[in-house]
């Protein structure tokens, strides 16, 4: 499939002269719509993926203030389905009527909400940018609809606790819709079976993953998101390799030095969790709070993921259910499988972004 | 007394199922959550109920095997018979003082540790259990969910007999055999009292 | 070498933290984390399903870890298989009455003891599951959102059948089926797995009462 994508790139840009190379190209654009829309289709169907997921659900409404309590607004980013249907509620004194918001002596300060936040809008970040002082951002989602605007002044401790549900809850929803980190972790625990070994694994990813993502946050590492993700698959088409091999009685790198692996690979999924929190468009100021937040989360809901994987396979064993000899590679080739595929999507969709 | 007692209980139990109901309550599941939270509180916030039921593990226990253990098993189905009774609207003759006589029957039976034959036992059971069924399957039909209000009313009932059961092992040892007839007592005297309110109503 | 309550522990753990906050916050998870997570938690806010499945595995349970374990593959088939079949054809559903039918003959079987002894063990227990499961997937099939995904739906449906039934299997067949049975307490066991039989047939009865009343329309 990528040998007919780069095929068709050269053809395009040869000049269009002669009948047989007019048959090719059209030939060739046969092949790369072919495989376009096999990976559209495939990609976003059949499992949930968490860029595709955050990326059209987004709203970003400024609102700018342009005298003393009088805000214009204006969405910079409009969520997918169009911006009518939004149920947006200011605090009480505001009146609102977009573009306009009247809010009288009091300003913008209170609780803000949009009502209809769910099936196809999983977040909206709201901007104020007041006259005098600090702009400020307050990202909605579902699970926590409502923020509370406060008072000029410099971040308190009191806003950055206010972040604390907010972030964790997103961090919590990135890591279970992330298949794919979910997917190198339950290799990760394949290999390493269990114990203290699994502890420190576990340990390793974490700290890879924090290091990158916080790297990533600040702006000190930059990765383009096509590549990354292609990476990410590959990093589980790895591990499945790795599965293999140990079940041929060859320990591959994972099941000798597995921290290592971990650490090495958390570090690149570390860079996907950033761009995640990238696309909210958090101020520099807030950065580190959110940050932590989004971290926590992310290590609850994979915590869990373990935890869960562990019970599975206690009780697997408890029923004496396991695979017979002859299907002991099915797991690590059903994770090769579904890996390799990611891979090549991603692939694709790099090298048609190019 | 009892009746203040009665009230405090179902105050107790309102707060409860104002604790439970509170994550609930907002949700689009408030029925099912509400469900079980009014069928689990039924058998417990009502005094009756609640010693007869204990009665019942009690005097199985005393009995021993295989009273011990065909009692909750079979009891909630007898009862499920009343409930059915009650869910249909099926009237049985006075309810209210057959419960109140089953509390005293039983209570008296464990204790003077009465040795009845088990079948005499299994069918005076049966009858008090069709009773106390046919009181929570008149509430059924008025529950926000029916099956949660069923589940919660089955699953209080048997930790009901569990803890009666429990508390019986207890006639192992002299001390605790004298302590279950001291429980049994009282709830013979409980059953004496919801006996005559009820006969002073009529 | 550890007591069996101590064994049975884990999974018990786990299928609390699985079902709590499933039964209050179903539809803001349901909001927030898509279709998949949507099928998933659907059966698990919803009674019939729950009282059923604990019904299968019990009575699963109790048939001992040989027959059990097959469960854990046959069951995310089945619901798969009810999903398809109300899908399609818009069958499988039956109803409230059908499952307090079921809830009472599952329940008797297992009050009783009976399915242990029986020649026919095998046939019952194919019969029993197949029963639950498709008719679990067509009414969860049926009460899917018409937006939704159904591939997502049905794949997270099928996840949570498998991981809520293996983990109650193993609960169940490590207090039935201790693997080192030092204190006689097989007749104690045994009859726990009796008592929950005569509840859920409990439950069944008054249900089934209730739904032939809104039937007859009294």
């Amino acid at each position: 499939m990528t040998r007919a994508l780069m095929s068709s790139a050269l053809m395009t840009s040869a000049p269009v002269t002669s009948a047989p190379v007019i048959k090719g190209t059209r030939r060739a654009w046969r092949w790369l719509a072919l495989a376009l829309a096999l990976t559209l289709l495939a990609l976003p169907g059949l499992l949930p993926m968490p860029a595709s997921a955050h990326e059209t659900s987004l709203g970003v409404l400024e609102l700018r203030e342009v005298r003393q309590g009088a805000y214009m607004g204006r969405w910079t980013m409009e969520p997918a389905f169009g911006t009518a249907r939004i149920d947006l509620r200011l605090p009480r004194q505001c009146f609102v009527q977009l573009p306009q918001v009247l809010c009288g002596k009091q300003g913008l300060v209170g609780p803000i909400t949009v009502g209809n936040l769910g099936a196809n809008m999983s977040a909206v970040m709201i901007r104020i940018l007041p006259m005098t002082g600090e702009p400020h951002s307050y990202t909605l989602t579902s699970a926590n609809p409502v923020a509370t605007v406060m008072a000029a002044g410099a971040p308190t401790l009191g806003t950055w606790l206010d972040l604390a549900p907010t972030y964790i809850n997103y961090g919590i929803d990135h890591i279970l819709l992330g298949a794919d980190h979910l997917l190198f972790v339950l290799g990760l625990i394949w290999i390493v079976r269990g114990g203290w070994r699994l502890a420190k694994t576990i340990t390793a990813f974490t700290i890879g993953h924090s290091l990158a993502l916080a790297a990533a946050a600040f702006g000190l590492i930059g990765v383009a998101e096509r590549p990354l993700n292609a990476c990410i698959a590959l990093s589980i088409v790895f591990v499945a390799v790795e599965m293999v091999k140990d079940l041929r009685g060859q320990p591959g790198l994972t099941a000798r030095y597995p921290w290592a692996v971990a650490g090495a690979f958390g570090l690149v999924h570390g860079i996907g969790f950033a761009s995640a929190l990238a696309n909210l468009g958090l101020e520099r100021n807030l950065l580190p709070p959110a940050l932590l937040f989004f971290n926590i989360g992310v290590e609850i809901g994979q915590l869990g993921f373990v935890l869960l994987v562990l019970a599975l396979i206690a009780a697997h064993r408890r029923l004496g259910a396991v695979l017979p000899a002859w299907g002991a590679v099915l797991p690590a080739y059903a994770i090769g499988t579904v890996s390799s595929f990611w891979f090549l999507g991603r692939l694709l969709r790099m090298l048609a972004a190019t | 007394m009892n009746i203040r007692l009665r009230q405090s209980l179902q105050r107790g139990g309102a707060l409860v199922a104002l604790i439970l109901a509170q994550g609930a309550a907002a949700h689009e599941q408030a029925g099912v959550a509400g469900g079980l939270v009014s069928g689990f509180l039924h058998p417990i916030t009502g005094l009756d109920h609640l010693v007869a039921m204990v009665a019942v593990g009690l005097w199985g226990a005393q009995l021993g095997a295989p009273a011990l253990w065909v009692l909750p098993v079979t009891f909630p189905l007898v009862m499920a018979l009343g409930g059915v009774l009650g869910v249909l609207g099926v009237p049985l003759p006075m309810p209210e003082l057959v419960i109140a006589l089953s509390a005293l029957v039983l209570g008296g039976a464990v204790a003077v540790r009465l040795r009845a034959p088990f079948g005499v036992a299994a069918l005076l059971v049966a009858v008090f259990a069709v009773f106390h069924g046919h009181a929570h399957g008149v509430e059924l039909p008025k529950a926000a969910n029916p099956l949660a209000y069923g589940i919660g009313f089955v699953l209080a009932t048997g930790l009901l007999h569990g803890c009666g059961i429990t508390l019986g092992l207890l006639t192992r040892w002299p001390q605790g055999d004298r302590l279950v007839r001291a429980l049994g007592a009282a709830i013979a005297l409980l059953g004496t009292d919801f006996l005559a309110t009820g006969l002073r109503m009529l | 070498m550890t007591p069996p309550t101590m064994t049975a522990r884990p999974w018990l753990l786990a299928l609390v933290l699985l079902l709590a906050p499933g039964l209050a916050e179903a539809h803001i998870i349901a909001a927030r984390l898509g279709d998949f997570y949507t099928g998933a938690l659907h059966p698990l806010t919803d009674p019939q399903d729950i009282v059923l499945w604990l019904a299968l595995a019990l009575f699963a349970g109790s048939l001992g870890p040989g027959r059990a374990r097959w469960l854990v593959l046959l069951m995310p088939l089945g619901l798969l298989a009810g999903f398809l079949l109300q899908v399609t054809l818009g069958i499988g559903q039956i109803g409230a009455l059908g499952a307090a039918g079921l809830m009472v003959g599952l329940g008797l079987l297992l009050a009783s003891g009976l399915a242990t002894g029986l020649a026919a063990g095998n046939r019952l227990f194919g019969g029993a599951v197949l029963l639950v499961t498709a008719t679990s997937g067509a009414s969860n099939a049926a009460g899917m959102a018409p937006e939704a995904n159904a591939t997502l739906f049905a794949a997270g449906l099928a996840s949570a059948g498998y991981v809520v039934i293996t983990l109650l299997l193993a609960a169940i067949v490590a207090l039935r089926w201790p693997s080192t049975d030092t204190s006689g307490t097989a007749g104690w066991r045994a009859i726990v797995l009796r008592v929950c039989g005569s509840w859920i047939a409990a439950i069944g009865l008054m249900i089934g009462g209730f739904a032939l009343k809104s039937l007859a329309g009294v």
